[in-house]
């Protein structure tokens, strides 16, 4: 156990973690910021939100990604930065389930509008729980690849 | 090479509390870049739905239990104009229109609307030259994707619209919106 612990505590396992989940949240965010029309269009799929506010989530959730995305991959207040991704993929497995459970047919748009269209599913699902998984790494241990945040930055 | 930062020496609540402040300076910094962003960009959308051309259009039924809350329509890009599923279905009784879906050409196959052609969003330049001389003799053309969430039927109606097709509509509600109300489809290849 001790040793599981300190091999997930590693640094290098933490700089994995964090390109790979700040990575995906990058290079999925891009492509909705271009046309938050588009993904308002998908967030209004899922029957969630009041349609009077899917624009203001359309316009704004991308850059949510991209920014807490950005973050983590630098390693600016990874903690923060890793909680908001964990939070944002807790929110998609949410209103994943709610859609599925209400039998609902609709486009995910989890990798939107790359990589194909995705209809919602439980594996599409279980692999935001994967990703939610390795969030936790840098939120218990934060790292960085910035040398002047080593040894002095906050643990936030 | 990362380095993991020494053990915090603040107690764990002040600790989880400055986690969770800079968590909300991310949610509210990027945010308010994201209005900031949408107000200057020429794909600015409005930030509120309530007056939108999306909310003038019959809701979507969608494949749906019954007892839920329609899908309401995002407004459509400027210069685009929508079509509700019953003026759709006057225009295919009538023979009014030409239908165009955007969508794969997997789901064309598995069925269509009667008569209407493939053209794929993702394969418009491949695909519109052989249509051309058909969608040029079209003053009307409708265009669906899959439901309201998609994008691929806008994606067309824009490129057309580019090219100068000024006849087009996009049937916002989607094409499982026509099936479940009922609606004649047709299954292949080919119109």
């Amino acid at each position: 156990m001790t040793r599981l612990r300190s091999i997930l505590a590693h640094p290098a396992v933490g700089g994995l973690c964090r390109l790979l989940i700040g990575g995906i949240f990058i290079y999925t965010a891009v492509p909705k910021l271009l046309r938050p029309d588009d993904f308002a269009r998908l967030v209004s799929g899922y029957r969630l939100l009041d349609p009077g506010i899917v624009n203001l989530a359309g316009i704004t959730m991308p850059w949510i990604e991209l920014i807490a995305g950005a973050f983590l991959v630098i390693g600016i207040i990874p903690r923060s930065s890793a909680l908001v991704i964990a939070g944002l993929l807790a929110v998609f497995m949410l209103a994943g389930a709610l859609a599925l459970l209400r039998g609902l047919e609709i486009s995910c748009g989890c990798f939107f509008p790359l990589m194909g269209d995705h209809t919602l599913g439980w594996d599409l699902l279980a692999r935001d729980a994967i990703l939610l998984l390795i969030t936790l790494q840098p939120l218990t241990w934060p790292s960085t690849f910035l040398p002047c945040l080593r040894k002095t930055a906050p643990s936030f | 090479m990362s380095r993991s930062h020494p053990a915090p020496s603040r107690s764990g609540h002040s600790d989880a509390l400055v986690v969770l402040l800079g968590a909300l300076a991310i949610v509210v910094g990027s945010s308010a870049l994201g209005l900031a962003v949408n107000h200057f960009s020429p794909r600015r959308i409005p930030l509120f739905a309530g007056t939108s051309v999306g909310q003038e259009l019959a809701p979507a039924p969608g494949r749906v239990r019954q007892g839920l809350a329609p899908a309401t329509a995002v407004p459509l890009p400027k210069g685009l104009s929508p079509i509700t599923l019953p003026d759709a279905r006057a225009a295919l009784d009538n023979h009014l229109a030409l239908f165009l879906d955007a969508r794969p050409p997997d789901q064309y196959a598995e069925s269509h609307i009667p008569g209407a052609l493939s053209l794929p969003s993702d394969a418009f330049d491949d695909t519109f030259p052989d249509l051309a001389d058909k969608i040029e003799a079209s003053p009307f053309l409708i265009i669906y994707c899959e439901g309201a969430e998609c994008s691929d039927a806008i994606h067309v109606a824009e490129r057309l619209t580019e090219y100068g097709f000024l006849g087009t509509r996009v049937m916002v509600d989607g094409f499982r919106a026509w099936v479940d109300a009922g609606n004649p489809v047709t299954v292949g290849s080919s119109p």
